[in-house]
């Protein structure tokens, strides 16, 4: 018990050390973001953020930082884990009331959580906490972060979380039906639209069709996806839809109507026209990432190329996509100048199976694997690396 | 006529595989029942770009060069509509927040996907009402669709045909008295009994009376969308189709529609054969369900119905419009079956035929678009491989809007 009080302390106080100073991480390839790729490249790490990238890292404070090389292996963005309870759905869904979109998920933030401690050794950095879609309007949702000294929130009341899945339809308060779902949104959309001082929980649905925050709508079957879009078309907003299982379906609409989906994860059993999914997606502009098992979303990824995605948009898929449905692509996503220093080291492409993870850094500070030598690694193999 | 036969019927399903929209098709040969009008032996239907484009006897006109279609021996009808059509997975049709939700649109619950409109086209329906289910004293708004298009949207007929009202004792079914004890479920809550669901109906329509009628002074202030669509009901905007099986029900429901004067159409009405004068009086369409059944099934059996065979007769002797449905009984045969069911028991063949196809789409003012086959409306019609009446026979081949949804051999 002494060991468990006295260990975060220690780490907190490393984290401490490390940002005090400047950090210089150099590799063979670094990914800034997908479509931004260093060969034997660098950027300096700030106060938890990257202060500058490539050629634009000045002589004397690349002299005076601590250096992090890691040799031929991949600095990529850490990933983004989009919607999720985080398994805490007890705390995230309150189930007895349908409509209680002024909850926030950041009271509901354990910065313990075993499962948040945990996000890093998939390679993710981050993650988009949210209202379980057990409720018809949930909450707003949170950016959250592990790290060595215990989680934190990036940012608070991000994202409004509706839900017309069939999770949300409860037999045991109204609405029971998707009939009643959808008008219980509409109406209350109707009065947010007319005026914003109709209490604290119309207030928020005002404020995001005012265009302050992202609406992410939970939907599966084609109809909980059409009824979506139709108020997205018919209240104004650009909507982001969470599950689409059926969204082959709706193709033409999300692309007419600029959604971006939220998938559920691939796993190799699955359908060819499943598996292609991704692939189409990509094709026609609709931006997309993988929901599942933030130990999965690399494999979902990989498959998706597997199946005719190109590399750029699953790199997207598991960072930059997630980041700009969820309106937080100027902290995560990407390791552009002023972006949190949230990254991770791959021996090689993460989109290849064979490589393997040897580090994780959020806001600078390491959180999970070994500091990396400036030995290269023998196993890493030539093959793996960017095209 | 060996060689004409097999050649039939690679064209038959050869025509049904292309897209028919781009192209005419004329299909030859055929004894054609229009709907509404005599029958035409050897006749001739061309169909293109979705409509039909024209019929008539063996010397009618075809354009050059359009594909044709032998179809000697078959029977051709308008595509069959059923004026009350389950569709839907029970949970979704059914609002048990509240009793009464009369602005809920049942289009709103509904799967494109659903296997209902499958199995409904695949047995020569082309055309569906379908209300919200029949666990609410007014469970809202119903809509008229195709069984098949392109797009979902597409297959929408006519949004807001109908408001369903539902007597007896299933809507109080789920309902539990509170007596003592703690209050842990929205199910503690009136009505519990067939009184009750009258006065939920009743308290409904009072309310939107007391509405339109401060209306009249005063300017409208903003009514709550449910009084809203009960005012459009009683100024006879929107046709108010009650459910009522059992007589007592049925004669609930007559007397419900005079104390707030607006027409009620009556669906189901197992016992309608109770009452035909007063439904005569009354002027009351009636959507006869599944005239085959011998008993109400499901939570319906505790109306008490006692349905007969030859209702369908006596509704027709006494001159009282009748459509005849599936219904809301799980036991119904298919549509065209219901209809044979009707004619064997002493209505005639083409009566039968439409009260399956001309007739419900007159009464959910769809005859516009479909329920015959004129010059002009939708190519919705169904290739019988003998008369759709006969007990073997069997829709080969199925068109919504000129696409071929069901081809057999």
């Amino acid at each position: 018990m002494l060991r468990c009080t006295l260990l975060p302390t220690a780490l907190v106080g490393l984290a401490a050390t490390l940002s005090a100073q400047d950090l210089l991480v150099r590799a063979k390839t670094v990914v800034i973001a997908p479509d931004a790729v260093l060969a034997d490249g660098r950027f300096l790490v700030r106060a938890g953020k990257v202060a500058y990238v490539g050629q634009d890292v000045p002589a004397d404070a690349a002299a005076k930082a601590t250096a992090i090389d890691c040799g031929d292996a991949l600095v990529v963005p850490g990933f983004v884990l989009p919607p999720t309870t985080l398994g805490r759905d007890r705390d995230l869904a309150e189930a007895a009331l349908p409509f209680t979109p002024d909850l926030r998920a950041v009271e509901a933030f354990d910065p313990w959580h075993e499962e948040l401690a945990k996000l890093p050794h998939g390679g993710f950095t981050s993650a988009i906490l949210s209202p379980s879609p057990r409720n018809i309007a949930g909450g707003l949702g949170a950016l959250v972060k592990p790290g060595a000294g215990g989680g934190s929130v990036a940012a608070p009341d991000l994202h409004l979380a509706l839900s017309l899945n069939a999770a949300a339809r409860n037999p045991e308060r109204p609405p029971t039906s998707l009939m009643g779902a959808v008008d219980l949104l509409r109406s209350a959309f109707a009065q947010a639209k007319s005026s914003a001082a109709a209490g604290p929980d119309v207030a928020v649905l005002h404020s995001a069709l005012q265009g302050n925050r992202k609406i992410a709508i939970a939907a599966d079957t084609l109809s909980e996806i059409q009824q979506a879009l139709d108020l997205a078309r018919d209240f104004g907003f650009d909507a982001v839809i969470v599950g689409a299982r059926d969204a082959d379906k709706a193709l033409d609409r999300l692309v007419a109507q600029r959604a971006a989906v939220v998938i559920g994860g691939l796993a190799p059993e699955m359908r060819l026209a499943q598996l292609q999914f991704p692939a189409r997606l990509a094709e026609a502009g609709v931006p997309f990432c993988f929901t599942g098992r933030p130990d999965q979303a690399r494999l979902s990824a990989a498959l998706a190329v597997r199946h005719g995605l190109d590399r750029k948009s699953a790199w997207a898929a598991l960072s930059r996509a997630p980041a700009q449905m969820f309106g937080v692509a100027g902290q995560v996503g990407a390791l552009r100048q002023g972006c949190a220093a949230d990254f991770a080291v791959w021996s090689g492409d993460p989109l290849d199976l064979g490589s393997a993870l040897r580090a994780v850094y959020v806001d600078g500070a390491r959180v999970h694997g070994e500091l990396p030598s400036a030995a290269a690694n023998p196993a890493s193999s030539p093959a793996a690396g960017v095209r | 006529m060996i060689r004409s036969l097999p050649l039939g019927a690679i064209a038959l399903a050869l025509a049904a595989l292309l897209p028919a929209q781009d192209g005419v098709t004329v299909y030859r040969n055929a004894r054609i029942l229009p709907g509404g009008a005599p029958a035409i032996d050897n006749g001739v239907l061309v169909v293109g770009g979705g409509k039909i484009l024209a019929i008539g006897g063996a010397d009618t006109k075809a354009p050059n060069g359009a594909a044709v279609v032998d179809c000697a021996g078959k029977t051709i009808t308008p595509g069959l509509i059923d004026a009350s059509f389950r569709a839907g997975n029970t949970p979704d049709m059914n609002e048990n927040g509240d009793e009464v939700t009369p602005h809920l649109r049942v289009l709103d619950s509904l799967e494109p996907a659903d296997p209902s409109f499958v199995r409904a086209r695949s047995a020569g329906v082309t055309a569906v009402h379908v209300m919200p289910g029949a666990r609410s004293v007014i469970g809202g708004l119903g809509v008229v669709l195709k069984t098949h298009a392109k797009d979902p949207q597409a297959m929408v007929v006519k949004h807001d045909a109908s408001l369903r009202i539902v007597m007896g004792a299933e809507p109080s079914m789920g309902n539990r008295a509170i007596r003592g004890g703690s209050v842990d479920s929205i199910y503690y809550r009136r009505p519990t009994t067939r009184m009750g669901v009258v006065w939920a109906a009743r308290k409904a329509f009072y309310d939107a009376k007391e509405a339109l009628e401060k209306s009249a002074d005063a300017p409208p202030a903003t009514p709550s969308p449910g009084v809203e669509v009960l005012t459009r009901v009683l100024r006879g905007q929107v046709t108010a189709v009650t459910t009522a099986r059992s007589e007592q029900d049925l004669r609930t429901a007559l007397r419900l529609a005079a104390e707030f004067g607006y027409r009620t159409v009556l669906d189901d009405a197992q016992d309608a054969h109770m009452l035909v004068d007063e439904l005569k009086a009354a002027q009351t369409t009636v959507m006869l369900g599944a005239p085959s059944a011998t008993a109400i099934a499901g939570s319906a059996g505790a109306d008490g119905a006692d349905p007969r065979s030859v209702t369908a007769r006596l509704l027709a002797d006494a001159g009282v419009p009748f459509v005849i449905t599936t219904g809301s009984n799980a036991a119904s045969l298919d549509l065209v079956r219901e209809a044979m069911f009707a004619a064997r028991n002493g209505i005639s063949s083409a009566r039968a035929l439409d009260a399956v196809t001309i007739e419900p789409a007159r009464l959910l003012g769809i005859d516009q678009r479909t329920g015959s086959l004129q010059k002009g409306k939708d190519a919705d019609f169904v290739v019988w491989s003998t008369d759709p009446l006969d007990p073997a026979a069997a829709a080969e081949s199925v068109f919504v809007d000129g696409i071929a949804v069901q081809v057999l051999r």
